[in-house]
């Protein structure tokens, strides 16, 4: 690490254009037991999607809050490493984030030459190729929270398809977490000009009672979002209260009939 | 003779017309329809009245159906919940436009239409609702070609068409009763087809193209036909109705509006 | 332990019958494991209260059952359960056409009259069929709880059945009559041609697979059927019982 914020703790910023692998990027070093591990990603509130699916997916990882962070930044404890991920909408120039003595690394498509990226990063990797808007046509984000809202599977499927080939406006990125009624939760990637879109199975317990008290959300970077067709869409694809218990219902007979089996077996 | 059969128009004028005007081009002499005259679509009324004015015979469809004796295809017919939301925006619309006469005529519509050996039924000789999909099991296939006591079979509810030969099948059976002998048989199957006319109004095959199919009765030969038609008209068409947009948009990518059940064989008891 | 099933159908009420074939099911030298009634609990001519008091007298909870130690017979809903159900309005068809067609407006009145509403709850808290192992057992098919099957079925329709069951073995017993019927489509060609071009030939030959007519229990007066099923060697057995219908139960196998 080239700049540290004291002796011992480490603060890496890690910017680029919405879909080049940030969180990826990222993700690759949050296993490090060695180190006590931070990440934030400011401008976001509480409850994206990002760091949602740390939390989920990294246990280990502690998530800072995005507000009064020189306060935060010193009562961290010693050897701390800390994950700063710039979503494009933020100003990189603003004084705030000038002013953090960090490393910074810009993820950015190999096709990229130059950019405001480039000027302002310490270190440059290659992320995923794909076109990087123009900063005077920066897209919208559109985000909702969706916690406790069970999902018909293939009416999920359906709608991603619909999303992501542009029926509710052209889409760029979308990021979301969906619960579905076997009580799993599974996170979505789309990125415009990445193929297909990328369904990840969280590793965290089923939850087969009622509607599910964790958060689950979706964020959409595009142009011209027809913003309530998309709401009304999602809805129409949530399973009703009485839906979503028949169908723990019947997970919870089947896995105990698969461990009554089991029994038997080993009897 | 020349036939050509065409299937799932739902409420696209403006394919019919096209594909209409395609069948008299290639000279075919007599034209059978499998059924979903409406629904989705916006004009399920010069659809019916362009077919009875053709006099073309007809099978009836799921949807004719259930524009007849209201809405009846249970939840286990739609791929999705999603899907099933959207059909009944569909079933709505159409059901306060469509005309009487033309309710009516619907529901004279027969379930199966026969020509010498060859047999026309929407989705299934056992349902409307039953999809013959070019994966099903190939017995399973027989068998449905076998229960229509024909040696072709017409049907489409697909959406996607396809020719399906079934040849040199072959069958063994040994019955065990008691207080009987042990019977065996062996059936040999010859050569039996199954021939979907995919869909001139709500393609499924990826391509916005309507879609029908040309049989000769003298050589058997079959031609799958991929018409183009003003697809951007019956799209501001249903804009303009105050269908669904999603329709339109599904319509020009040729993705059907999603309508595929996820156990295709499945038959509903009602 | 190596586990028997006994599998029965079409009891229809008549509870001389049924406890005929309890006693010899528990006379058999290869103890029977597992009890499957598939469907036809009730008819007409028996007294279909006392049969369903004594399938649920099995599996009562309570701990006060009279019958301590028996196996607990798992029923599914067959052809006569359906008409129950279309005539207390609790399928998609009402007034059971099929049982006014078949036994007309006698037939209904009876069977109106002798299940009361809270069997017929008892009744439609069944399921449908079993799967286990690679057996289906049901009472028609999955097409349908009226699908007969006979031994005269068309081959290829059993076939379908077979297939559409997903089962190597399909125990039915809409028909009453015991068979084993033994279906082997070994052999069939067949080529998709679409918009795209002619796709692989396939040959679809499978290995054979059987449908089982478990017989019945209570349809002949004296005169009982039913079938046992070893999954172990896949052996099927069937037998018969007769019983004096007026008194007492004189078994002969």
């Amino acid at each position: 690490m080239k700049q540290t914020l004291t002796n011992s703790i480490a603060l890496i910023a890690v910017a680029g254009p919405p879909g080049s692998g940030k969180t990826t990027w990222i993700t690759q070093f949050l296993r490090d037991p060695q180190r006590p591990l931070f990440y934030c990603c400011p401008g976001m509130g509480s409850g994206s999607v990002d760091q949602a699916q740390i939390a989920y997916r990294f246990p280990g990882v502690h998530l800072l809050p995005e507000h009064q962070t020189p306060q935060i930044f010193a009562d961290l404890p010693a050897q701390a490493l800390v994950y700063l991920e710039l979503g494009f909408h933020l100003d990189l120039t603003s004084p705030s984030l000038a002013s953090l003595p960090c490393q910074r690394v810009a993820v950015l498509p190999a096709g990229l030459k130059e950019s405001d990226w480039h000027d302002w990063a310490d270190e440059v990797i290659p992320g995923n190729d794909l076109t990087v808007p123009a900063p005077n046509n920066l897209p919208e984000l559109w985000r909702s929270p969706l916690t406790g809202q069970v999902f018909d599977a293939p009416s999920l499927d359906e709608l991603l398809i619909e999303l992501t080939g542009g029926a509710y406006g052209q889409v760029q990125r979308v990021k979301g977490i969906f619960e579905l009624p076997d009580g799993r939760a599974f996170l979505v990637d789309f990125a415009e000009g990445l193929p297909g879109i990328a369904y990840t199975e969280l590793n965290i317990p089923r939850w087969l009672e009622g509607r599910p008290d964790r958060f689950s959300g979706i964020e959409v970077v595009g142009w011209n979002l027809e913003r309530a067709t998309i709401a009304q869409t999602l809805l129409a694809g949530c399973l009703s209260e009485g839906a979503i218990a028949h169908h723990q219902e019947q997970y919870k007979s089947l896995i105990s009939s698969e461990t009554d089996q089991a029994e038997t077996i080993l009897a | 003779m020349k036939l050509a059969v065409i299937s799932c128009i739902h409420g696209n004028y403006e394919a019919l017309n096209t594909v209409l005007a395609d069948i008299d081009a290639q000279q075919a002499e007599q034209i059978y329809c499998l059924g979903d005259l409406v629904g989705y679509g916006p004009h399920p009324n010069a659809v019916v009245e362009l077919i009875r004015s053709l006099d073309i015979p007809t099978c009836q469809g799921c949807w004719d159906e259930d524009i007849v004796e209201g809405l009846n295809a249970c939840e286990c017919s739609y791929p999705s919940q999603l899907a099933e939301k959207r059909g009944h925006i569909a079933h709505e619309w159409t059901n306060n436009v469509i005309h009487p006469e033309v309710r009516e005529y619907l529901a004279t519509l027969p379930m199966t239409l026969r020509l010498d050996n060859l047999c026309f039924v929407h989705g299934s000789p056992h349902s409307q609702h039953e999809y013959l999909l070019p994966s099903m099991d190939g017995f399973t296939a027989l068998e449905r070609v076998l229960s229509a006591n024909a040696e072709v079979l017409f049907c489409g509810h697909t959406h996607v068409p396809y020719v399906r030969n079934l040849e040199d099948g072959n069958l063994g059976i040994r019955v065990q009763q008691p207080g009987q002998d042990e019977s065996i048989a062996q059936v040999q199957i010859p050569l039996k087809r199954i021939i979907n006319a995919g869909s001139v109004g709500e393609p499924r095959h990826g391509r916005p193209n309507a879609t029908y199919v040309l049989y000769d009765t003298d050589t058997a030969q079959v031609s799958l036909r991929e018409v183009p038609y003003n697809y951007q008209k019956t799209c501001a068409d249903i804009i303009a109705k105050g269908l669904p947009p999603i329709f339109a948009w599904r319509l020009a990518r040729g993705m059907e509006f999603a309508e595929r059940a996820d156990d295709p064989s499945h038959v509903c008891q009602r | 332990m190596q586990s028997q099933w006994a599998i029965l159908s079409g009891i229809e009420g008549n509870l001389a019958a049924y406890e005929a074939v309890l006693q010899d099911i528990r006379r058999q030298r290869h103890p029977v494991t597992e009890l499957y009634v598939v469907g036809d609990v009730v008819g007409l001519k028996g007294d279909n209260e006392a049969v369903i008091r004594r399938l649920r007298s099995h599996s009562s909870s309570s701990g006060a059952s009279p019958h301590p130690g028996e196996f607990v017979p798992q029923v599914c809903v067959g052809w006569w359960e359906e008409q129950c159900f279309s005539l207390h309005g609790f399928s998609g068809v009402l007034n059971a056409p099929e049982l006014m067609a078949q036994f007309g407006s006698d037939g209904v009145k009876h069977l109106w009259e002798s299940v009361s509403r809270e069997s017929v709850e008892w009744l439609r808290s069944r399921h449908f069929g079993f799967h286990e192992l690679d057996c289906l057992l049901i009472h028609g098919s999955t097409v349908s709880y009226a699908d007969e099957l006979t031994p005269k079925t068309p081959a290829i329709q059993l076939c379908d059945r077979l297939i559409r069951a997903d089962a190597n073995t399909l125990f039915c017993g809409r028909s009453g009559l015991i068979f084993e019927c033994w279906v082997e489509p070994s052999m069939l060609r067949s080529t998709v041609t679409t918009l795209d071009g002619v796709q692989d030939l396939i040959e679809q030959g499978k290995t054979p697979r059987r449908v089982v007519g478990v017989g019945s229990v209570g349809r002949t007066p004296g005169q009982a059927t039913y079938t046992l099923y070893n999954p172990a060697n896949n052996q099927v057995t069937f037998n018969a019982v007769s019983y004096n219908s007026v008194k007492g139960f004189g078994t002969v196998s």
